[in-house]
């Protein structure tokens, strides 16, 4: 349901945007899910590549290959990559660059890496997006897989470099509109459908409840500490932000002191018939301060507001589970009985 | 030098006299011509040639260091240069009327040419290695700083190079007209060097290494021929070598500065060792002296004290100077002691020979730092032994620092002796230390050393014993003291036997002795430092001997804690070792939270070893000059006093163990939860890192994995991992009753890890009962109920004991894991909001300005400022009793949060 509504939201936000929808391959999405759950550990991240091709305002996605695992120094990362679309383009499959995919950790994934990567990614292909999938949430039966496009506002600051408080009030940048969240749109052929009801058919009757479980306490614990790690580091942004505002609030009132002061003295002077002095000198005593970077505030912001949506939907979904639960539970009984 | 006595008949003696006057001729000849030309070479260089010699040779270098691109070391012969030129500057300004040498210039041209054209090469720079570009850009600013000052010069030359070869005709040409032998232009001398030098070499190694053989003979004098035979060879070495040496440019031998210095040494050396032989000779005659003394007395009949005192006197009296053979002084002495033995010249001449002995010995060694010869060592010991004895059987001989030198009394009863046993004695300790520490502790030669322990013991004792007799109480405090300081460190069974009754309660044990000597010096002593030290080392004596509570108290009366760091660094390491000890003891008699309060200082450093003076630290970065490493090297302790650190990192990491886990458990969601152990807690979270663990290995493996598995209650496993053979080996056994400190270990881990479990999972428990609980615990059962109701009384659980049914009931008021978290959660929410609320106040403080100044007069706006403060109050006082009251604090939560998105609209639209 919320996924629903998240969906509808992102549409109508950016509906100016090259790409309404990600349409993805379940052989893709069952590539990235493997190379995930394989090789990301609590170190470092699975990453890879995403290819497909752009039909009208929806990102195909039928194919992806893994990134090799950083730390190998030898590896030109480049060099790789070429190397596999090439080949790929030999065996006539998509071989376009979309973009990539990263694993994650308790969705704290938007962060300033990504956020680079992305911007690099979106600057020089101007489709691509960025796929997360959360292995732990997943691991729990819940599969979690968004994708993301950094807006417009966001590339044009990143572009600019500037993270001062201006910037982001001139371009409107907020937590909620440095990423954009795109639907992604799983899609199997025809012949994968039937298998899978096939398949459906084959599994035997009390086997089929797994995806029913209640474990939901250890997801929700690690999703709470890393709130409370980013509400943290957010307190830290805004207790630095505050000290700025004091310190700028000093200069000013001096400031104006000073510039009063010379006012009077000017308006002395004139009596006498001296040149006045001009402002400029004193308001060039007081060099400006250097605004603290807002960015991983914003970042934070988003991480914090990624979390929270993640809660409250992990808990509709528990709820969900439970009463699914309960009903059949309740079904059991009545067999029972009879 | 009995042997020479043995055979030495005067005729002998005459001729080898003969010989050795007549080698000696030689040998002077040889040497004094070796001097002279070392005199025309001072004389004749000058210093301007000197200094010029000096800058070429850097040149020369340089242009080296430039051909292979070799760039930090041309920038260190750069600095080497101008150093040399700002020398060499009085010179020219004097010689030359200030104008800079030609060479000089050319040299600081073609540097410069050559910095331009590997600056200008970028490719080639790209290549460099970071350390030459480094120093490329340094070399690079030093020279362009540099010729600033020679600018006009340069221009000049500049103007009119001239040719290389030119150049260095002009430099030789300068060397020339000094008047020596640089009369080789350095390309041709030098493959015609290589040859002499390797010749060169030879002998030279030859010939320090005879002069060793003859410095370790004892018998020296006697086979004279020989030696004097092999130290002509020397000689002619020598005169070959200083033909060589006439040979070699002077430039050569400026480029070899080192080794020339070395050679000068040697020289110098030599000359000492002729100059000794000299001495020997004179000596010898002196010896003959002493030798036809009894004869010559005998014909008299009449040697008297009077007599072998005034020759003492003489012999003493070389002392000190310079051309003194040392070890023939002390020949001489104990030939006196001999003859003074011989004709019964009484005990007090004997005891001040003794004692001018032992005082020649420890002069033999002119460097303190270095430890004395095992021969002098050996005989050291004896004399002093000797000379003890003979002070402690003749009760009326009095020898005292005090005995001013005319009061000094030989011939009649009472007898006074000037001189000091005390500083012998301590001098003799110190040297034994000294000589323990240059052995390999690991080697047989540590342990040989060791046995002289009992010896050295043995002398401290016999002064002791003299002092008791006849001393003041600040000497027998000093006396005392050193005794301790050989007592203190060793263990004695036979006072825990005591303490069991094994042995009746008259028996005499360390302890006792060590109260006694303690107790006299903390009654009698008026210095400070040697009370510290005597509580110090009693304290370490006690902890060793497992008396907990004696020793803990001597810590707390004496508040040695307070002013420990003003002491000097001895006597800290002393506390240090103490405090270790101390903590073991604590630990063995079942204290783990006072061992731990004991070692947590030493460990939380993590330089252990340096702190109980173990060994260095391997140096990093020149964090310390070689003499403070030589400083310290002399504070080591040697290698049989040490504390096994290795034991001392597990006890304190087991006892760290003990405190850590039952309190993580018990405070896991506290957010000012502190650690009580920092090292034990960065161990615990650089294993949880890793994301493979693999059997433990270590022993601090050992103890990280015990801590794991009593983080889960599993008694079982954490005791397994820390009782076990490897760590038996490895750390237990190392205890006096091993048996009995692992039997205590494994009691503790078993309840605190019953504490551990109660706390992490009484959360899923309503009701346990005790019996079931002592059964996994293997515990009985009164203990598993004493340890809950100790629990429930210090409310760290909430439960209720139900005696009937032998369960405890839990109360469920703690929260569980996820509650807890969310309750921290609302904690750094608030504050967030605490900053925001601040942040947004800053702004209203400059709207409220703005609006003051008349720009804006927003009577709304006031009142919701009003408003927000009055809401204000009502939520500092509601989040005062949160806890209470959970869901009105999130309505006010609400509440402000759309008050602050009100504000954000109001200042939208501002």
């Amino acid at each position: 349901m919320a996924n629903r509504a998240n969906r509808h939201a992102a549409r109508t936000e950016d509906s100016d945007n090259t790409i309404n929808y990600v349409q993805c391959d379940g052989l893709a999405v069952m590539k990235m899910v493997k190379h995930c759950h394989e090789e990301s550990s609590n170190m470092d991240l699975a990453q890879g590549a995403l290819l497909g091709l752009v039909v009208d305002k929806c990102l195909e996605i039928t194919n992806c290959f893994p990134f090799p695992k950083s730390g190998d120094e030898t590896m030109d990362e480049e060099m790789y990559q070429l190397t596999v679309m090439r080949r790929l383009r030999r065996v006539n499959v998509d071989h376009l660059h979309v973009g990539w995919y990263q694993s994650s950790d308790v969705g704290n994934s938007l962060s300033m890496a990504l956020l680079e990567s992305q911007y690099h990614y979106q600057t020089s292909i101007e489709e691509s997006v960025v796929v997360v999938y959360d292995t732990q949430k997943s691991s729990r039966g819940f599969l979690c897989l968004k994708a993301y496009r950094l807006t417009p506002q966001a590339i044009q600051m990143y572009k600019d470099g500037d993270f001062t408080p201006e910037a982001f009030r001139t371009l409107k940048v907020g937590y909620e509109n440095l990423f954009a969240e795109i639907p992604i749109v799983i899609k199997n052929s025809p012949l994968t459908n039937i298998m899978m009801s096939e398949l459906n058919e084959l599994l035997p009757e009390d086997k089929g409840h797994n995806f029913l479980d209640l474990g939901t306490a250890t997801v929700l614990e690690n999703q709470m500490r890393s709130l409370i790690e980013r509400v943290d580091e957010l307190y830290q942004e805004a207790v630095r932000y505050n000290k700025y505002q004091q310190v700028v609030f000093k200069q000013d009132t001096e400031k104006h002191r000073a510039l009063a002061k010379l006012a009077a003295e000017n308006a002395v002077r004139t009596s006498k018939g001296e040149p006045t002095v001009p402002e400029e000198e004193v308001i060039k005593q007081f060099r400006p301060m250097t605004a603290p970077n807002r960015l991983t505030a914003t970042i934070t912001s988003g991480q914090i507001n990624t979390h929270a949506q993640h809660i409250a939907q992990f808990c509709s979904q528990s709820l969900a589970k439970l009463f699914i639960t309960e009903s059949l539970q309740i079904a059991k009984e009545a067999k029972e009985t009879k | 030098m009995s042997r020479f006595f043995a055979n030495g008949s005067e005729s002998e003696s005459e001729s080898s006299e003969e010989e050795i006057q007549a080698t000696n001729f030689n040998k002077a000849s040889a040497f004094q011509f070796s001097d002279d030309e070392e005199e025309v070479k001072r004389v004749v260089r000058s210093t301007k040639e000197k200094r010029y010699e000096n800058l070429t040779s850097i040149i020369k270098t340089i242009r080296n260091h430039k051909k292979i691109k070799d760039i930090p070391n041309t920038l260190s012969s750069f600095e080497d240069l101008t150093r040399a030129y700002q020398k060499a500057l009085p010179v020219i300004s004097k010689e030359e009327n200030g104008i800079t040498p030609r060479f000089y210039i050319r040299c600081l041209a073609e540097l410069e040419d050559f910095i331009n054209e590997v600056w200008e090469d970028r490719e080639g720079r790209k290549n460099l290695s970071k350390n030459n570009s480094k120093s490329l850009g340094t070399l690079r600013q030093k020279v362009r700083k540099y010729i600033k000052d020679f600018e006009d010069d340069l221009s000049r030359f500049r103007e009119a190079p001239d040719q290389e070869s030119e150049a260095e005709d002009e430099v030789v040409a300068l060397e020339s007209d000094g008047g020596d032998a640089g009369d080789d232009s350095d390309a041709g001398v030098k493959p015609t060097e290589a040859v002499p030098k390797a010749v060169k070499s030879a002998p030279a190694k030859a010939a320090p290494a005879d002069d060793d053989d003859s410095d370790d003979s004892i018998d020296w004098d006697s086979d004279s021929e020989s030696e004097t035979e092999s130290s002509d060879d020397e000689n002619q070495y020598q005169n070959m070598r200083e033909r060589f040496l006439k040979r070699t440019t002077e430039k050569e031998e400026k480029d070899d500065d080192k080794r020339k210095d070395k050679r000068k040494e040697q020289k110098t050396k030599i000359r000492k060792r002729a100059e000794d032989d000299e001495d020997g000779e004179w000596e010898t005659v002196v010896k003959g002296h002493v030798v036809e003394k009894p004869k010559m007395f005998e014909k008299d009949a009449e040697i008297d004290v009077p007599l072998v005192l005034a020759k003492l006197l003489e012999i003493m009296s070389a002392r000190g100077k310079k051309r003194t053979d040392r070890r023939l002084q002390i020949d001489l002495l104990f030939e006196l002691r001999d003859i003074s033995d011989q004709h019964n010249l009484g005990t007090a001449v004997s005891v001040k020979i003794h004692f001018n002995i032992i005082s020649a010995i420890y002069d033999y060694n002119q460097k303190i730092s270095e430890p004395m010869k095992l021969e002098h060592w050996a005989l050291l010991l004896e004399v002093m032994q000797s000379m003890m004895k003979l002070l402690l059987a003749n009760a009326d001989i009095i020898m005292s620092e005090s005995v001013a030198e005319e009061h000094e009394e030989y011939a009649t009863s009472p007898f006074y002796v000037r001189g000091c046993p005390l500083a012998a004695v301590e001098r003799l300790d110190d040297e034994f230390v000294k000589l323990l520490k240059e052995c390999d502790p690991h080697s047989n030669d540590y342990v040989s050393r060791l046995k002289d322990e009992v010896n050295v013991v043995k002398t401290i004792e016999l002064v002791l014993q003299y002092f008791e007799r006849s001393g003041t109480n600040n000497e027998r405090c000093r006396i005392y003291l050193r005794k301790i300081e050989h007592l203190y460190y060793k263990f004695d069974p036979e006072v825990l036997k005591k303490k069991r009754g094994e042995l009746p309660a008259t028996t005499s044990t360390s302890v006792d002795v060590m109260d006694k000597l303690c107790k006299f010096i903390y009654a009698k002593d008026d210095t400070d430092r040697i009370r510290t030290r005597a509580i110090l080392a009693h304290i370490y004596h006690h902890a060793m001997h497992d008396n907990w509570f004696q020793a803990r108290d001597l810590v707390l009366m004496s508040h040695l804690q307070d002013n420990i760091d003003a002491a000097d660094p001895a006597t800290r390491i002393l506390y240090n070792r103490m405090m270790a000890n101390l903590g073991l003891c604590a630990f063995r008699q079942g204290n783990v939270k006072d061992a731990h309060h004991c070692l947590v200082d030493l460990m939380v450093t993590g330089k252990p070893k340096e702190l109980l003076a173990q060994g260095l630290l391997p140096q990093r970065q020149h964090e310390r000059s070689a003499e403070q490493e030589k400083i310290e090297k002399q504070r080591q302790m040697p290698f049989h006093m040490h504390i096994n650190l290795e034991l001392l990192e597990c006890v304190y990491l087991v006892s760290a163990m003990l405190l850590e886990i039952p309190y993580i458990a018990a405070h896991e969601f506290d957010a000012r939860r502190r650690m009580i152990s920092k090292t034990f807690y960065q161990q615990l979270r650089s294993s949880e890192r890793q994301s493979l663990v693999g059997p433990p290995e270590s022993m601090r493996e050992h103890v990280v994995a015990a801590a794991k598995a009593m983080r889960c209650g599993n008694w079982q496993a954490c005791a397994n991992f820390i009782v076990n053979k490897k760590m038996n080996t490895k750390v237990w056994d190392l205890f006096y009753e091993s048996d009995r400190v692992r039997e205590m270990l494994t009691k503790f881990i078993k309840e605190e890890s019953l504490r551990t479990y109660l706390f992490t999972y009484s959360n899923v428990y309503t009701s346990i009962s005790i019996p079931s609980l002592a059964q996994m615990y293997e515990l009985p059962v009164p203990k598993v109920h004493s340890i809950i109701s100790k629990m429930i009384i210090n409310e760290e659980l909430m439960a209720s004991l139900d005696d009937p049914s032998e369960t405890v009931g839990m109360h469920r008021s703690e929260p569980s894991r996820l509650q807890a978290l969310a309750m921290q959660f609302v904690d750094k929410v608030t504050n967030l909001v605490d900053v925001n609320e601040k942040v947004f106040d800053m702004k209203q403080g400059n709207f409220f300005q703005r609006g003051n100044m008349g720009n804006r007069g927003d009577r709304g706006y006031n009142r919701n400022q009003n408003n927000q403060g009055g809401n204000w109050l009502g939520q500092r006082r509601d989040r005062n009793n949160r806890n209470r009251n959970q869901r009105g604090h999130h309505k006010n939560n609400q509440d402000r949060q759309q008050q602050q998105q009100q504000q954000v609209q109001t200042i939208d639209e501002e």
